[in-house]
């Protein structure tokens, strides 16, 4: 059904918001001339119950099965469209929205005549674009191998029980598995808890216990490869070389976070200046500390306030055990105002009957401990008080453990600047992307007590029974838009790998034959797309979004479009609601522009930009995030290197530099957006069109042919895809701008004089001396260029009259 | 389907939908805002009041979720609906304004001044909700939602701080009625740590 495009077009009058400012008659019209277009239709209001009711009557009596709807702003709209089809066969991808109202009738002042034409432009590279999709299969996801639980921490326990409760196999890798020991060293992640251990214990027995895990004894992590449904873990073996290898359908990884004694510039000395893990250390070996012991809580003094109620409940804990153990032992806790106190009204009457006093303090006088007194500012009076100690507890200092640090590495998690992991999170909806990469749980992440460590797991273990059942029942797919690698053109350079903001590309495993094709997990892809254009052999592909449809789309829209007029790209993520804004604030802009909305503006292949040009646009803006907050990470820079090759090129080619430009937006800001496309817009005024002369189009068919097919130029710039201010590369690269100067550029010069004189050897098949192609291209000499094509089967050499002359093969 | 009359003119949708999809269908004007057709209704602002008539009696009802039935006589610019609608307008005037989008509407319905006491002149919300539904139906989040109960009622993430479940994508500002979403994101979304400084002209 979907091998033949039959496209509907259906505008919308959306009420006095377009019929009054589109002469929709006209554009239904100019429409419906096309051939390209089963039906086109006016309706009052598509989305609406009885406009979707007549729609799918029309899919289903012209056989339609690609749409594009001109109304509103596709970002919202869209989804409303694509379930009412759905049972009609349509899937994400086959429709359309063009922003008819936002993009065109509300943001100028220009005829309804004009309007018309306006819309009727960008909703015929729409049907374009769809013309050349052609959609893909949904991929089932099947998940054959067990869950494995890696990383040792706590929290693995809960999650090893929630997939065995649910009746589902996992490994579970400890470095521990005694249980009196695991419970015995658990005071070091979780002080304070000991009233717990009872359930713990349990919880541990009922793992160990179920049929449904396996134990597997562990060494480190040391490795982790593959896709969704196919991982292979693997351990280093205590005391041997080699690893073990597992496979795995799904990792989940439970770390926990690390408690480490204050410095000594705090006063900690471990015998009457304590922390918290060394007191409940002697708590456990059943002394009774006799005296006055004062917890005080500095978590706010050490930066980590976050985790301030963590070290109260401790405190709390421990003081109650000392007063009930000991009666004649003293505890106060001291504790910064700015902490609400974590306790219940039953837990503040039993800390009044016990004795135990709970002291805070104000929070812009800091307490100053010295021998025998701590002083500290009373909140009620402002006084200076003292209180006299035998023993100061001090909150621990809490951040991640070495071996956790090990295995977060190899898990591929992101290390940020605090004290704890931030699982890679995609800014994105949750449809976009098939699921979290590495299910993670544990006081590593964040710090926490046992309770919530452990319901971290069991969420965690929740969630990936959840992806199992679904693998199983058929029903796992991954999302319609993530990027495909075509084995058979990949070359294994591994370019797409280094740049994947999501870790979604791996090598494939299997015989070593030197070059290792990569591999997408379709389920961790965001669709970002960058991979897409960054590929020097074009082996990737972004599925149902790919490169020929974007160039299909600006070939169609360039072509129609007036001498003054010029293509915008906008992001999804700030340009295109940006523009959506501007709209529904009715803020006027310059008409002259036509904006194509795109995922990320890292998904534009050079080759998109160049035939944009080549097919007669005199300028191109792209409005992409601020670098920081780019949705896809690094998107918007690798496209600054992209739009840095056009320019390189035009510069060669003898065009102005401006004409492609790069602009950042945000969304909420659409004046700006709006100042920026005047401003380009009068830019281009300037300039004036590219005029069409032959020497013109054969540049920049010539810009063209190395942008896309020159695998030396794509991997010369996706290897120096960086963000545009840094100065030098990762790894073993050279220094930026030296690189961008010598390799890059030099490289440049000769590609291009070389793509030139392909050009002129298919645009005449008659043989060439060198001293005429030299002058052709005003260039010194072009006999190396010349002999390279020769060597590579390109031209071919010939004598006359004892001059070389150089011919096309074909 | 189902034929019923709006303002003495006979009309026709299929069963299921709702009067105002009838009306818009059929060119009727009914003002709305808290209406949107990417999101299910909710009836919020009662702006879409449509008076329903048989015989003698007659109700006032909100037209955006009430459903289509047989031979049902609706009237969309009754006496009495120009004077609901005025009085809410001016109450909408009152709640939130300093909302131009509000202003101009109400202006369009012949209402520029209000009777009722202004708490709050730079409130711009009037807790319609659309913002949240969006965010939950088409984004498929919930990073805000409506928090508080009452009179303290208002929009914003848990517990008033930037979340990370936002995905800064945007749709709440623009599916918002009155502007208001404009400057509550600001509070809800990640800051950017890097923001644009407007351009020197």
């Amino acid at each position: 059904m979907n091998a033949i495009p039959k496209i509907g077009v259906f505008l919308c009058e959306c009420g006095e918001k377009i019929k009054p400012l589109v002469d929709l008659p006209a554009l239904e019209k100019n429409l419906a001339s096309e051939s390209d277009i089963e039906c086109c239709e006016t309706l009052p209001y598509p989305c609406l119950a009885p406009g979707l009711n007549h729609i799918i009557s029309k899919v289903r009596e012209k056989k339609l099965n690609r749409l594009v709807v001109a109304g509103c702003e596709g970002r919202l709209i869209l989804k409303k469209f694509e379930t009412a089809l759905e049972p009609e066969g349509f899937e994400k991808g086959q429709i359309d929205v063009i922003n008819l109202r936002g993009h065109v009738a509300a943001v100028s002042d220009i005829s309804a005549e004009k309007k018309a034409e306006k819309g009727a432009k960008l909703i015929k590279a729409a049907v374009a674009e769809m013309g050349a999709l052609i959609p893909s299969i949904s991929a089932k996801i099947s998940i054959d191998n067990p869950p494995i639980i890696v990383g040792g921490g706590v929290a693995s326990f809960a999650a090893a029980m929630e997939l065995s409760r649910q009746g589902i196999d996992s490994l579970l890798s400890l470095a521990e598995t005694d249980t009196e020991l695991i419970l015995n060293n658990l005071y070091k992640y979780f002080p304070g808890e000991r009233q717990n251990y009872g359930r713990l214990e349990k919880l541990i027995k009922e793992v160990k216990d179920s049929p449904h895990v396996e134990i597997i004894p562990r060494g480190d992590l040391v490795d982790f490869s593959g896709i969704t449904g196919n991982y292979t873990v693997s351990f280093a073996v205590p005391e041997e070389t080699g690893t073990l290898k597992y496979k795995a359908g799904a990792v989940i990884a439970c770390l926990d976070g690390e408690l480490s004694t204050p410095g000594p510039e705090s006063g900690y000395d471990g015998t009457t200046i304590l922390c918290q893990t060394d007191f409940e250390e002697i708590i456990c070996t059943g002394e009774n500390p006799k005296g006055q012991t004062v917890f005080w809580l500095n978590d706010y003094e050490t930066g980590q306030e976050e985790s301030v109620h963590l070290s109260a409940r401790s405190a709390w804990v421990m003081g109650k055990h000392i007063i009930q153990n000991s009666p004649k032992a003293k505890v106060i806790i001291l504790y910064n105002e700015q902490m609400p106190l974590p306790l219940s009204t039953f837990e503040r009457a039993e800390a009044r009957k016990l004795g135990l006093q709970w002291i805070p303090y104000d929070k812009s006088v800091q307490p100053v401990l010295q021998s025998g007194y701590i002083s500290f500012g009373s909140i009620n009076d402002h006084l200076e008080h003292e209180l006299p100690w035998d023993r100061i507890v001090l909150s621990p200092a809490r951040k991640i453990d070495k071996k956790a640090l090990e295995v977060a590495k190899v898990l591929g998690f992101a290390h940020g600047e605090n004290n704890f992991f931030d699982p890679h999170h995609a800014r994105v909806p949750p449809e976009m992307v098939g699921r979290e990469e590495v299910s993670f749980a544990g006081s590593a992440r964040c710090s926490c007590n046992l309770e919530t460590a452990l319901s971290q797991g069991k969420k965690a273990g929740k969630k990936n029974a959840e992806l199992l059942k679904k693998a199983k029942d058929g029903q796992l797919f991954s999302p319609r838009f993530v990027s495909v690698v075509d084995p058979d053109k990949c070359v294994g350079c591994g370019q797409c790998q280094e740049l994947c903001d999501c870790n979604a590309i791996s090598v494939i495993e299997g015989e070593d034959s030197g070059v290792l094709p990569r591999v997408v997990d379709p389920m961790v892809c965001t669709g970002g797309g960058t991979c897409v254009a960054a590929c020097p052999y074009q082996a990737i592909t972004l599925q149902n979004s790919t490169t020929q449809q974007r160039e299909t789309r600006v070939i169609s829209l360039a072509k129609q479009m007036d001498d003054d007029e010029f293509i915008a790209f906008a992001c999804s993520w700030s340009g295109l609601p940006a523009a959506d804004n501007a709209g529904i604030r009715g803020l006027k802009y310059d008409h002259k522009n036509h904006i194509l909305g795109v995922r990320c503006l890292g998904l534009i292949d050079p080759s998109v930009m160049a035939m944009a040009f080549l097919k007669g646009t005199p300028g191109l803006l792209l409005v992409g995030c601020v670098p920081e907050d780019c949705h896809h990470s690094f998107g918007v820079d690798h496209t600054w290197s992209r739009v840095n090759l056009m320019k390189k090129l035009f510069s060669l080619s003898g065009f102005n530099r401006q004409r492609i430009a790069l602009a950042h937006a945000d969304l909420n800001n659409s004046e700006e957006f709006v100042r920026t496309v005047e401003n380009f817009s009068k830019v281009l005024a300037n300039l004036g069109p590219i005029e069409k002369t032959p020497e013109n189009q054969a540049r920049l068919q010539s810009i063209y042919r190395l942008v896309k097919y020159n695998s030396r130029i794509r991997l010369l710039l996706s290897s120096g895809l960086r963000r545009p201010w840094e100065t030098t590369y990762k790894g073993e690269q050279q220094y930026a701008l030296a690189y961008d100067r010598d390799d890059f550029s030099e490289a440049l010069k000769e590609e291009f004089l070389k793509a030139r004189l392909e050009e002129i050897f298919i645009a005449e098949k008659r043989p060439f001396s060198t001293a005429e192609l030299a002058d052709i291209l005003s260039e010194a000499s072009v006999r190396e260029q010349l002999d390279e094509l020769a060597t590579e089967g390109i031209i071919s050499l010939s004598y006359q009259e004892g001059r070389p002359f150089y011919k096309s093969i074909n | 389907m189902i034929k019923f009359n709006i303002n003495d003119t006979e009309v026709e949708v299929e069963s299921g939908s709702t009067v105002l999809e009838a009306a818009r269908q059929y060119g009727f004007d009914i003002p709305t805002l808290c209406h949107h057709e990417a999101v299910a209704p909710s009836g919020a602002c009662r702006l879409c009041m449509v008076e329903l008539k048989d015989g003698d009696w007659s109700k006032l009802v909100a037209s955006c979720i009430y459903p289509v039935a047989e031979g049902i006589n609706i009237y969309t610019e009754t006496e009495r609906i120009q004077n609901v609608r005025k009085w809410l307008f001016e109450m909408l005037l009152a709640k939130c304004p300093a909302s131009t989008e509000i202003k101009e509407m109400a202006s369009k319905y012949g209402v520029n001044v209000t009777r009722f006491p202004v708490e709050n002149p730079d409130e711009e919300c009037m807790l319609c909700g659309l913002c949240t539904r969006v965010c939950e139906e088409i984004v498929g989040l919930s990073a805000i939602s409506l928090v508080d109960r009452g009179v303290y009622k208002k929009v914003g993430s848990p517990f008033a701080q930037p979340t990370d479940i936002c995905v800064a994508c945007g749709c709440c500002v623009t599916i918002c009625p009155t502007g208001a979403m404009r400057s509550r994101i600001e509070a809800v979304r990640r800051t950017p740590a890097v923001t644009l400084t407007p351009l020197a002209l």
